[in-house]
């Protein structure tokens, strides 16, 4: 039990360096890297968080689709391609077409439960299609790992990351730097078990 | 701001509490240093079940995935309940430590 204190003093300081300073917004900046926002074959929406059962998308689902319908409104490829559960797809799909998206451009890939899964499920949607060059959108956080994943699979990716500076909440930090530190931990794993 | 306004509010009412338990309360001063490093035992022991909780979720998970070849979320584990309900374990645990001691 001699360890406890100095554990407490540490889980202290960190619960006050990340709900009162800006050291989760650093990190999220540092992960999402710097975005490119250049022409590219497709745009590729990963998944994040799922839908309700009731069809509505979870926030990070929601914020990245909306980034990717406006690198779609700014004519950057000609493709939106829609990827996360079955449920997910299918609610981003019907929210693109109601903001302008034609349905004719958007293409759903397959279901998958994993960034892994959705970088096999890409590949085979994609490549085929002669789409190798993609802009990547998903959180600033998970800009490392899904990168590595779809680079692993044939992809030249441009990262678009969504907004990157992160919230200000005390809360909101606490969930991100938890996030951060699923994300790092994910990232790990995926080294470890021999794939990025 | 906003967090500024929060730790303001916090020293406020540590500092009314603090008042009151020298004054009215009978509690000595002394007694406040104490106090705080055993809050800090106390949420070190919290941080050990939240880590002990993560793991032991994370293998089953791991587990459930490799015997029955289904797809389980490590997300499962990503929740704060879990660490509320590690410092209630902490709690129950520190102050049955306390008891038998």
């Amino acid at each position: 039990m001699r360890g406890l204190r100095p554990l407490g003093l540490v889980a202290l300081l960190l619960f006050a360096a990340a709900a009162f300073t800006p050291l989760a917004n650093r990190l999220n900046v540092w992960m999402a890297g710097v975005a490119r926002l250049e022409p590219a074959d497709a745009i590729v929406v990963l998944g994040r968080g799922g839908a309700d059962t009731d069809g509505v998308l979870a926030n990070r689902s929601l914020r990245r689709v909306l980034h990717g319908i406006g690198l779609y409104r700014h004519a950057l490829a000609p493709w939106l391609v829609l990827s996360g559960s079955a449920e997910e797809i299918q609610a981003r799909t019907t929210l693109a077409q109601g903001l302008g998206v034609p349905a004719a451009a958007i293409l759903s890939a397959g279901p998958a439960h994993t960034t892994r899964e959705e970088a096999d499920q890409l590949r085979r949607l994609l490549l085929p299609r002669g789409s190798r060059r993609i802009l990547l959108v998903a959180d600033p956080i998970d800009i490392p790992r899904a990168r590595a994943a779809m680079e692993r699979v044939g992809f030249d990716v441009l990262p678009a990351p969504t907004a990157a500076t992160g919230p200000s909440q005390p809360e909101a930090r606490l969930g991100l730097l938890r996030d951060i530190v699923i994300e790092l931990a994910g990232l790990t794993y995926y080294r470890l078990t021999g794939t990025p | 701001m906003r967090s500024l306004t929060l730790v303001i509010i916090v020293c406020l009412t540590s500092l009314a509490a603090y008042l009151a338990g020298t004054r009215f309360a009978g509690l000595r001063r002394t007694h406040v240093r104490e106090a705080a490093i055993e809050a800090l035992d106390y949420l070190g022991l919290a941080v050990a079940f939240l880590l002990c909780n993560l793991a032991v979720g994370i293998a089953l998970i791991l587990g459930l995935r490799t015997l029955t070849g289904r797809f389980v979320s490590v997300y499962l584990v990503n929740d704060a309940a879990l660490a509320i309900l590690s410092l209630l374990q902490a709690f129950i645990f520190h102050r049955w430590r306390g008891r038998s001691s």
